[in-house]
């Protein structure tokens, strides 16, 4: 085994109801996989099961090139940001950093350089101080992010990292998600349910339905399998789309429609929000 | 473990949590003592079983405290959703429960740090302040082991933070059942049994003998064999059943 992720025939039962079954992939290093699917698809489990909070029920896996059965050498190599993650109110978002980095064996020296430098990536290095429960979702889903970086890890499992967070907060999110892989090289799974930020940001996919992987491969290799194309899209300038459409209509090619970027709602609302 | 015990520690003093129970625990206290030195019905008690009292009160209620703390431990950060980023770390769950556990306890320590002006004040006019002081801080801390260890393991399994803090509650009641039995129930050998194999109920009478009734603090040991018993059973099985079963949604299986 020697891809970042590697999993053979999980699965994961609860009595008879059986979570997530036969699922089987690999993730190389610094690549970032988007686990898609629906609600109860299985994604959190899965996420659970790889990064050794769950026990498989049967199958084997490795994170980091480590065998599921070392799970404590597992968790001192990936950074896991769980699904509706709590935060200790009372604490402020450094001291919540430095304690996580101590819990990993770090010196007190150390924790409060890394918490320095994690809350600077995150854009939290304004508010080191303040209390978590003064923080907006963002800041706390960005503070959870920080969190799962402490121990450098090797794999990172961001699991609905954009859940609840508004139009400039997700794209915020999914720029820090990148990073991630592109800076410290690190294999990022980000589980979520939101198209779009695949698309935007992930290199390959893995669709779960049901509990079961239904689809494993880059974003194109995956719509391709899943239907023919019915249109395509070609990209001109904004001053010559009228002359693009007049030198196509000459041409006899039917027009399925036309518009311009940039002026879609979440463009206006990103352009206007971040501007006040 | 240490890292764990330092943060427990600080989150329950620097988060205010023990500051307000230590306050209010206090409050009590100096309720209590007013009574004993001022109300005309009970000044009609001997001045060995004022001590008594105050001393009794301030190891029930100081182990509650530890009670209470113990119970929230596990459950608690479960129903916070902080569970997960530690089961995470590398930190394992016996180090886990044992920083929780002595987290829980220094709310014991703290208290009867708390209590030591009332009893010496109480007890500096018939020369009992060492002996009353000694055996207060070994029953209580027998005690408050025994129900902290109680509260972490319920709360190991506690699926929520409410029924962590009722089932204690509830426990720690049901000890407290005998002392309300009318005296002639508590007499013979089945009363007797019943008295020593409580742990509340044998320290209680412990602290009795030797506050009130002026026995040496070695004559009657055979009632601390309960509470020493169960304060290193509970212990142990606090640490081994939380090394073993904390997960993530509570229950005994996961």
């Amino acid at each position: 085994m020697s891809a970042a992720v590697e999993a053979r025939g999980v699965e994961k039962r609860y009595g008879s109801l059986v979570a997530v079954a036969d699922l089987s992939f690999e993730a190389d290093a610094g690549e970032i996989l988007g686990v898609l699917g629906p609600n109860g698809a299985g994604k959190t489990t899965a996420i659970r099961v790889l990064t050794t909070i769950l026990a498989p029920t049967r199958g084997t896996f490795a994170v980091a090139g480590i065998p599921h059965t070392r799970a404590a050498e597992i968790r001192r190599r990936i950074g896991v940001l769980p699904e509706s993650a709590g935060y200790p109110e009372h604490q402020t978002g450094d001291e919540y950093l430095r304690y996580h980095a101590r819990l990993y064996g770090r010196s007190r020296a150390g924790a409060r350089a890394v918490a320095a430098v994690l809350l600077d990536e995150v854009g939290l290095a304004d508010r080191p101080r303040s209390l978590i429960s003064t923080y907006s979702r963002g800041m706390r889903q960005r503070l959870g992010i920080a969190r799962a970086l402490v121990n450098e890890p090797q794999v990172v499992f961001l699991d609905e990292p954009t859940l609840g967070l508004d139009p400039a907060g997700q794209r915020q999110m999914l720029a820090i998600v990148r990073r991630i892989a592109q800076e410290r090289g690190a294999t990022v799974l980000l589980s979520t349910h939101l198209l779009a930020e695949v698309e935007e940001t992930c290199t390959r996919v893995l669709i779960l339905n049901r509990g079961r992987a239904v689809a494993l491969g880059t974003v194109a290799e995956v719509a391709a399998r899943a239907a023919a194309p019915r249109a395509a899209r070609l990209s001109v300038p904004a001053a010559d789309k009228e002359r693009a459409l007049r030198a196509l209509a000459a041409a006899d090619v039917t027009i399925l429609g036309a518009e311009l970027e940039g002026a879609r709602l979440s463009d206006a609302f990103l352009a206007m929000t971040e501007a006040a | 473990m240490r890292v764990v015990t330092v943060q427990e520690l600080r989150d329950l003093w620097l988060g205010g949590r023990g500051l307000v129970l230590t306050f209010a625990f206090s409050l009590l206290l100096s309720v209590v003592a007013y009574l004993v030195a001022t109300n005309r019905g009970l000044n009609f008690l001997e001045h060995r079983e004022t001590v008594n009292l105050l001393l009794q009160v301030a190891i029930a209620v100081g182990a509650l405290l530890a009670l209470l703390a113990a119970a929230d431990s596990i459950s608690g950060e479960r129903e916070r959703g902080t569970l997960e980023s530690l089961l995470l770390t590398p930190v394992s769950r016996l180090e886990l429960t044992l920083g929780k556990l002595l987290g829980a306890l220094s709310l014991w320590l703290v208290a009867f740090l708390v209590a030591i002006p009332y009893v010496w004040f109480l007890a500096r006019g018939v020369g009992l302040t060492g002996d009353a002081l000694l055996t207060g801080a070994v029953v209580g801390t027998l005690l408050a082991v025994f129900l902290a260890s109680l509260g972490v393991l319920i709360s190991v399994f506690a699926r929520s933070n409410r029924v962590s803090l009722s089932l204690s509650l509830l426990l720690l009641l049901a000890l407290f059942v005998p002392t309300q039995l009318p005296s002639n129930a508590q007499q013979g050998w089945a009363g007797d049994l019943l008295l020593r194999a409580n742990p509340l109920t044998a320290g209680e009478h412990y602290v009795g003998k030797v506050v009130t009734n002026g026995h040496a603090w070695t004559a009657d040991l055979s009632w601390l064999v309960s509470p020493l018993l169960c304060a290193a059973v509970f212990a142990v099985a606090a640490l081994a059943v939380g090394a073993r079963y904390i997960r993530l949604g509570g229950g005994a299986t996961g």
